[in-house]
């Protein structure tokens, strides 16, 4: 006798923890082998990108903050970023000082919801817990700049909102040099962990070439050993200024995209102390009229975000108002690849898979 | 072999006998920097009905209704629909009066939605606002007209002294 076997399908969210979010897989599945996997983002659509078309320009800063909002420094950073390239506006000095500062302290707190999440992902939910203990300083180093945790606002077309606080630079200081001790932790209780080494090696390989062909960013494509961080490779705003490795990984499997964080976190830290010592005096606002108004044109801007490359396209039509808007998300652009990366492994391999990409959906979704 | 687990095991360890990270809200609160925005605040007697506050906001959030009496503007309706705030603090940023400010009150949650939204001028405020400029300006006609007069009675005596 011979038992009938049928493919079958499997909705992996909305609703569910490990999709960071609202997210669903579609996954076809022979047994516990996966077959085929169809991403369903939108689900956290909320049009952004169109809101900003009936917004002034200084108006669409809070909402960049609700798209990767695990790092919204970083996604203020882009969208003025590509205003400024339209007006022509300098950034005074400090002001892309204070911008590193910040943009590097939301980079590690991006990193460590990646870590904590991937281990909890994993099964280990203490990584989660310590990860997000560290996470809360960097919050509160937030919190005291710009006067919120995840929704900041905090940059402004052609500076930044409000000087540095009293008692900042101390905390920030605190904070960067108990960093190391934090990431040894983590170390011990996630990276060494063998349950965690034999879930992640080798699982759902990488290959340079495919990781480039998709247009993979961030540490997705640099655990392919791909040596692109635009701060290396076309520096922005002060990064020229700051010595700092690109951490690589080898083989380009998950664990590797765990790791990357990690070693990146570090470096993060590095570029924040720098940045702090070299701190010069002077205004953080540049010379930019009250009513914003750029000349009729168009400009693209790239940053290197904590998911990858963020990039913003504003065309403008002269108006108050921008015509149009595009956000080049990275957490979007890396799941092209998941149906793939998905196919032929187990069931909870997906989970892993997944988490390794590090999505967070306000962004995919915009 | 199960070195690392034993490792990860001995950090937590470790965790159980050193002091407790967490704070037991409500009981025990953390403070909050000057920079947050919590519950917004009204000064009615500063704001001086500039509509800048309106027109910062990305949502709309602000509704700004003024009369005119005797040439002056008087705010009779600054109503502030929180659920739609986000908080970004645009609109305090344009203030050129600092008449609206966020306070650190973060505890916003209410049970029903029409209690959400925040009507701050009260119509006494209003009846008082109007009287004082009322009396202002009655105040101001006075003292005008006894300049007048004043000027009047000087005149001649400052024709003399030009003569001089
Ligand atoms: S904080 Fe922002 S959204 Fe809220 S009322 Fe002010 S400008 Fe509008
Ligand atoms: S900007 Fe300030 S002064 Fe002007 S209307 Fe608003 S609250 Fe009043």
């Amino acid at each position: 006798m011979t038992i009938k076997t049928e493919e079958f399908l499997l909705n992996l969210g909305p609703q569910h923890p490990s999709t960071h979010g609202v997210f669903r897989i579609i996954l076809t599945l022979d047994g516990e082998t996966v077959v085929k996997a169809v991403p369903v983002p939108g689900y956290l659509h909320r049009g952004i990108e169109k809101l900003a078309e009936s917004r002034t320009y200084t108006q669409v800063i809070p909402y960049t903050d609700r798209l990767d909002y695990l790092a919204g420094m970083l996604m203020n950073w882009g969208y003025v970023y590509a205003v400024e390239k339209l007006m022509n506006v300098e950034v005074p000095e400090r002001a892309e000082y204070i911008r590193v500062i910040v943009g590097e302290l939301a980079r590690i707190a991006s990193h460590l919801v990646a870590t904590g999440a991937y281990a909890a992902d994993i099964g280990g939910l203490t990584g989660f817990i310590y990860t997000f203990r560290d996470r809360e300083d960097i919050m509160d180093l937030l919190e005291m700049i710009s006067g919120a945790r995840l929704t900041p606002s905090y940059m402004r077309i052609g500076g930044v909102a409000a000087d540095i606080p009293d008692g900042f630079i101390e905390k920030c200081r605190r904070f960067i040099d108990y960093l190391p001790d934090a990431i040894e932790e983590y170390n011990g209780l996630i990276t060494g962990n063998e349950i965690f080494q034999a879930r992640t090696k080798n699982v759902a390989v990488l290959s340079a070439e495919k990781a480039i062909d998709m247009s993979l960013s961030g540490p997705v494509l640099r655990a392919s050993g791909v040596n692109y961080d635009l701060r290396k490779a076309r520096p922005y705003s002060v990064y020229d200024r700051f010595e700092f490795e690109v951490p690589l990984g080898t083989k380009g499997d998950c664990f590797d995209r765990y790791y990357v964080r990690l070693l990146e976190m570090e470096q993060s830290a590095k570029i924040i102390r720098q940045a702090l010592d070299q701190l010069p005096e002077g205004p953080i606002k540049g010379k930019v009229p009250k009513v914003i108004k750029p000349p009729k044109g168009e400009a693209y801007a790239e940053i290197e975000s904590s998911k990858g490359i963020m990039g913003t396209y504003v065309v403008s039509d002269g108006s108050t108002n921008p015509y149009r808007v595009h956000f080049r998300r990275p957490s979007f652009v890396n799941l092209g690849y998941l149906d793939e990366m998905l196919k032929g492994w187990k069931i909870a391999d997906v989970i892993a898979i997944l988490g390794s990409i590090d999505i967070v959906l306000g962004e995919v979704d915009a | 072999m199960a070195k690392g687990l034993i490792k990860g095991l001995g950090i937590t360890l470790k965790h159980f006998f050193k002091p407790k990270v967490t704070v037991q809200y409500p009981e025990q609160r953390l403070p909050l920097p000057d920079r947050f925005y919590g519950k917004p605040e009204f000064y009615y007697d500063k704001c001086i009905a500039c509509n800048m506050c309106v027109n910062a906001c990305p949502n709309r959030v602000i509704k700004l209704e003024t009369e005119t009496v005797d040439k002056k503007k008087v705010v009779t309706k600054y109503d502030f629909d929180q659920q739609y705030c986000l908080f970004c603090g645009l609109c305090e940023e344009a203030c050129p009066k600092d008449a609206i400010k966020f306070s650190k009150d973060f505890e916003l949650t209410r049970y029903n939605r029409p209690d959400i939204k925040i009507e701050f001028v009260q119509p006494d405020q209003v009846e008082r606002k109007k009287e004082e400029i009322k009396k202002a300006a009655a105040a101001k006609a006075a003292a005008e007209a006894a300049k007048a007069k004043e000027q009047e009675e000087q005149k001649p005596a400052d024709a003399g002294e030009e003569g001089s």
